[in-house]
């Protein structure tokens, strides 16, 4: 019976045609070709799929990807863009039963490379008693002597760790990787599962997955037991070294998570010895860093001199108990090769146990003995630096000229503690989803355990890494390799299901513990996002009008168009040459240009990529739907553009209406769902501050500068500044300079005049805070009020009254004066608020 | 022979310096032959805070922090010190210990002073040790001579195929290029010295401190810097191949380390400031004997 189970199973299954390779372990299939047991279910539910389905279930989980914002930066990529996460929809699936083992083995290991570490640092008996080579410490370049002495909380070096592992032919774990320094990959793994979860729900369930969920929990509360004096409220911030870093997302996403602020080396200062959060209202005291940067760049005054983004003081704060570290820092020494020689040892010496999990077999040429089998065997070797330098690679006698192999000898004889050898890591294998097949790829496991109070707690899953080729067995996110959800089944008890924390303003700390780096990114997001409306509705209201279509009244003409453009910059001053039919096809083309090519300075792409920049460290700050308009925004904005002129006429005008409706969305989030706190006064400040901008140059290129008939203009401004209706029901009449005027300059009740936006901004600005750092006169609100002061005093028929010549100079005046008062209002916000991150030069003497 | 120490070091920045953090290693080092009577570090601006501690190679560190805003800032150290007339070193330097047979000794950690000289050996940020380095040995690393007299040639070879040369080279140039001009001052002297044992296996250190002033030189003086040698069972022997001597009752030791970098006498971060200026006085003045005159005429050729 069971036999007739199996067969059918691997007819159903067959359809897919998967093909272990051979002598490798495979994840999911016996040698014989049948479905290992905790497999079952879900090749049964491939099967069942097909391809178009899980291509299709496939897709969807791409689509959460991009609007999740799920990405991995490359270094070195020419776009200086962050690529998409790779998920493969097929998790590797692992059995509960061996899934003790594993955990078992981290706990263990974890436990023993943090009580190494704590030797290291402390009493270094483990090198006086020769159970480590002394190497492991003077040869380590992440061994940080500064460090010596410092005994973290609880003496836990490691909050941290995470181990990849391998499986050999036979079927066994290994470790081949042990990571201490600053582990990443745990936010990769979750927003894995939320997406696995979501396109395969049925079998999800089915199988009885266990949830992630807890694991974060643990984390967090046993993170927070590590403050200083457990302290009863601490104040914990994630340190990362900025949105260029490969693992970025995961930091935002885990701040997010966990609700601690996420910074910058610049938002921290040390004072007196302690940390502190540089905030709108002042400087805050902060209890803990999680660290997800590199112990030696953390302090430029006692480990690398040339770090430019760490905390001068930062080790002093440290040693003097005053702030956590997790890791630790020195931590990061631990992810030798060559601590893999040792640890068998270690752990009878320092757990009085055998080592559970075996690490991948390695020989340190400094003993005598491992040395001479390494040369004895040198063909079935990979050889590595001890300790490997930039540029330094593995390198593999077996595939060189006999006298390449001499060579290496003679420099393994010359300097034996300088190498190390390794057995070939033999990976296993995996289905992956490859359009019309599922294929075999080599996995990497990568497992994670944290601190939990008292000992370890291992995350009841991973993030499985897929070679990119058939053969290949590099692993490497960094050279485009894949991942997977990793599925641990037999969820023994009631787990609670993972949420997402999708209400980050709401945290218990008030908003004057924004980061002043934050506010300066909300300013500009409010910036960028006006910019780009200004944009999308200037060109919507050209656009027509270069095709004959859109009725301005009797007027309308190429040359209106060209003279609004040039006067707003967007023409080179020798436009005006050549025929209409030439100006109009090069009318066309600009704004097409401004519509699709994102490289076109102050077109809408390329404010969509400065919103970008200014929104990454935003995110954990931004609610998700904020996020996934914007993101939507951007999407739009990178389509390919039809070539046909007339097709791209209408993709663009079609973009463009499904651009104001993104805006107003965006525009609506932020009114209707984020708390009134500081940072939602500096985006709106930023918003007002760029709106007035904006408005005050069309009214300057206008009116001011139109030539004798001005009617088209008035139109086209009231077209732009969307107030046409309001015009015509308020004023029945044909264009008039000073209703006009009245309408987008000092009209107090429409949302679009420079009036309005003064009267938003003296409000929003008269509400930050004043305390600390920021205390001063307060030149932005005595501008604002001045701006807005001689506006309602000013008449507007004066203002637009015209003079023999034609010149309009009260009106020329005032938008003078309001230009330059905005732009004081400007400075005097960065230099209250913003002044502290003026690039200072850190000097070392 | 007591001395009065007096160490300035000013920085004259261009424009405003809003914050400094700063680690000084100014306070000589208490050891077998010498001994520290009186230390006092003053800074100006006063500091907002100010700490002591030693740090990973046993020397004395003073870190403070200056919050307000300044355009100059000097500490001044001073201090008063008795340092003996050698003699450990002097039996040491008579060992015969072949130079293949020390570093066997090290490297197989023959006993716990050769483990801790073992750290050493090793390349460290401002020196990184290499062939070219290692050849400069030649024969004078002649099979089987004793270490100490190995040593003591190295730093004679040094003192005389150098060029000393003030402001010749800066602490980012690559010691290979400073060993190929064939100049530098004592940090490059001794860095090349420590680089040529280091490439042949052997432990040496740098030890940063003061020259005796001469009765007839009170001029700027800086702080010097030799080297040390571990050689088993006899211990560190020391050598200054910038003056060409075994250094005596007129040399004050500061603080030692792999390199220049781990004992730096003044470093830190200032926020701002621009372009600096430093500005470095040292006296060292003898307080029982008066100096004779040979030994000032030392004096004079070792500025550094």
């Amino acid at each position: 019976m069971k036999e007739k189970v199996t067969t059918s199973l691997k007819a159903r299954t067959g359809v897919w045609r998967y093909v272990p390779q051979e002598g490798h372990w495979d994840e999911a299939l016996t040698p014989g070709g049948f479905p290992r047991r905790h497999w079952r279910d879900l090749l049964v539910a491939l099967g069942r799929m097909g391809p178009e389905q899980l291509n299709r279930r496939w897709r969807a989980g791409q689509q959460l990807i991009q609007t999740n914002g799920i990405t991995y930066n490359v270094y070195g990529d020419p776009q200086g863009k962050e690529r998409p996460w790779n998920l493969d929809l097929i998790p590797l699936v692992i059995d509960g039963r061996e899934w003790e083992h594993i955990e078992q083995s981290i706990i263990q290991r974890a436990t023993l490379l943090n009580a190494m570490v704590a030797d290291v640092y402390g009493p270094q008996s483990l090198i006086h008693k020769r159970q480590l080579p002394a190497e492991m410490l003077y040869a380590n370049p992440h061994f940080l002597r500064p460090c010596c002495g410092i005994t973290p909380p609880s003496g836990v070096h490691l909050h941290t760790y995470a181990a990849d592992l391998a499986r050999s032919p036979s079927g066994d774990w290994w470790v081949i990787a042990d990571r201490t320094q600053a582990p990443s990959g745990i936010g990769y793994a979750l927003e894995n599962r939320l997406v696995s979860a979501q396109t395969l729900p049925s079998v999800f369930n089915q199988c009885r997955v266990r949830q992630l969920g807890p694991f974060f929990e643990t984390a967090r509360t046993a993170l927070m037991a590590l403050a200083p004096n457990r302290r009863a409220n601490p104040r914990v911030v994630l340190l990362t070294p900025g949105p260029h870093n490969e693992t970025y997302f995961e930091h935002s996403f885990l701040a997010r998570q966990w609700g601690f602020p996420l910074v910058e080396g610049a938002d921290l200062t040390v004072r007196d010895n302690r940390v502190f959060l540089k905030t709108l209202a002042g400087l805050e005291p902060v209890d803990l860093v999680l660290r997800r940067m590199d112990d030696s760049f953390c302090d430029p005054l006692e480990l690398r001199g040339d770090s430019l983004i760490g905390i001068p003081g930062f080790v002093q704060a440290a040693r003097m108990g005053n702030v956590a570290v997790a890791n630790a820092l020195g931590a990061g020494l631990a992810e030798t090769a060559l601590q893999m020689a040792f640890l068998p040892g270690l752990s009878r010496q320092l757990l009085g146990e055998e080592l559970r999990m075996p690490s991948v077999a390695t020989w340190w040429c400094g003993d005598e003995q491992p040395r001479r089998y390494v040369l004895e065997h040198l063909d079935e070797l990979v050889i590595k630096p001890t300790f490997p330098r930039f540029g330094q690679n593995a390198e593999f006698p077996a595939q060189m000229s006999a006298a390449a192999r001499k060579e290496l000898a003679a420099r393994i004889e010359a300097h034996p503690e300088q190498f190390l050898a390794q057995e070939q890591v033999d990976l296993s294998t995996a289905p992956v989803r490859a359009e019309q097949v599922i294929a075999a790829r080599h996995v990497v496991l990568r497992v994670f355990a944290v601190w939990d109070g008292s000992s370890y707690t291992v995350l009841p899953g991973g993030l499985t890494r897929v070679s990119q080729q058939d053969q290949s067995l590099v692993v490497s996110m960094q050279l485009g390799g894949g991942s997977k959800d990793t599925w641990v089944l037999n969820a023994q008890r009631e787990e609670v299901a993972y949420q997402r924390n999708a209400d980050p303003l709401v945290t218990p700390r008030s908003s004057a513990e924004l980061p002043s780096r934050m506010a300066d990114n909300l300013f500009w997001l409010g910036r960028y996002a006006e910019r780009v409306e200004s944009s999308v509705r200037l060109v919507r209201v050209l656009l027509p009008g270069l095709s004959g279509e859109a009725d301005f009244g009797r007027g309308a003409s190429i040359d209106t168009v060209v003279h609004l453009l040039g006067g707003l910059g967007y023409l080179p001053a020798e436009f005006s040459e050549g025929s209409l039919a030439t100006q109009r096809w090069s009318l066309q083309r600009l704004l097409g240009s401004m519509v699709f090519d994102p490289t076109r300075t102050s077109g809408i792409g390329w404010n969509l990529k400065h919103i970008r920049r200014v929104t990454w460290p935003l995110k954990e700050r931004l609610s998700q739907d904020t996020w996934r308009v914007l993101q939507q925004l951007e999407t739009d904005f990178s389509s390919t553009p039809p070539t046909e002129t007339e097709q791209r006429f209408v993709a663009a005008m079609r973009l463009l209406d499904r651009a104001i409706v993104t805006l107003s969305a965006f525009a609506g989030l932020l009114t209707e769902n984020t708390t009134r706190g500081y940072g939602w006064r500096f985006l709106e400040i930023g918003r007002r501050l760029e709106r007035s901008l904006q408005m005050t140059e069309l009214l300057r290129v206008g009116i001011v500068q139109a030539p004798f008939d001005v009617d088209p203009y008035l139109q086209m401004l009231l077209e732009i500044a969307d107030s046409s209706i309001t015009y015509r029901t308020r004023y029945f009449t044909a264009m008039r300079t000073e209703f006009v005027l009245e309408l987008l300059l000092a009209d107090e009740t429409n949302p679009r005049s420079i009036a309005f936006q003064l009267a938003n901004i003296l409000a929003h600005a008269e509400d930050l805070p004043r305390t600390g750092e920021a205390a001063g006169d307060a030149t932005e609100l005595t501008v604002a009020s001045k701006l807005l002061a001689a506006i309602r005093e000013a008449d507007m028929e004066d203002l637009a009254t015209r003079d023999a010549l034609g010149n309009i100079s009260a009106l020329e005046d005032i938008l003078k004066l309001i230009k330059t008062g905005l732009y004081d209002i400007s400075d005097a916000l960065s230099a209250r608020y913003f002044s502290h991150l003026t690039p200072s030069r850190l000097t070392s003497f | 022979m007591r001395y009065l120490t007096s160490h300035i070091t000013r920085y004259i920045y261009e424009g405003p310096v809003s914050q400094c953090l700063s680690e000084a290693r100014l306070i000589p080092r208490t050891m077998p032959g010498q001994r520290v009577l009186q230390s006092r570090i003053t800074v100006d601006p006063e500091p907002a805070v100010m700490d002591q501690r030693k740090d990973y190679f046993g020397n004395d560190v003073t870190s403070f922090a200056i919050f307000r805003s300044h355009d100059r800032f000097t500490t001044t150290a001073t201090g008063m010190v008795e340092v003996d007339a050698p003699g450990e070193e002097l039996q040491a330097m008579s060992s015969e210990l072949a130079w293949e047979e020390a570093r066997e000794m090290v490297h197989a950690h023959a006993d716990d002073e050769c483990l801790m000289a073992y750290e050493y050996v090793f390349d460290s940020p401002y020196v990184s040790t290499s062939r070219e380095l290692g050849n400069y040995a030649g024969s004078t690393f002649a099979a089987g001579r004793p270490y100490a007299e190995a040593a003591a040639e190295l730093s004679h070879r040094i003192y005389k195929e150098f060029t000393y040369l003030p402001k010749s080279t800066t602490i980012d140039m690559p010691l290979l290029e400073i060993y190929r001009n064939r100049a530098g001052v004592c940090q490059d002297f001794a860095h090349i010295m420590i680089g040529v044992l280091r490439s042949l296996g052997l432990p040496a250190r740098y030890v940063s401190g003061y020259l005796r002033s001469g009765a007839d030189y009170q001029g700027a003086e800086a702080s010097h810097a030799w080297v040390a040698v571990y050689v088993p069972g006899s211990g560190w022997l020391a050598f200054d191949p910038t003056n060409d001597m075994i250094p005596r009752d007129g040399h004050v030791t500061l603080a030692w380390g792999r390199d220049y970098g781990d004992v730096t006498p003044v470093k830190g971060i200032a926020l701002g400031g621009g372009e600096q200026t430093v500005q470095v006085e040292v006296r060292v003045i003898p307080v029982e004997e008066p100096a004779t005159q040979k030994q000032s005429q030392t004096q004079i050729q070792s500025e550094s």
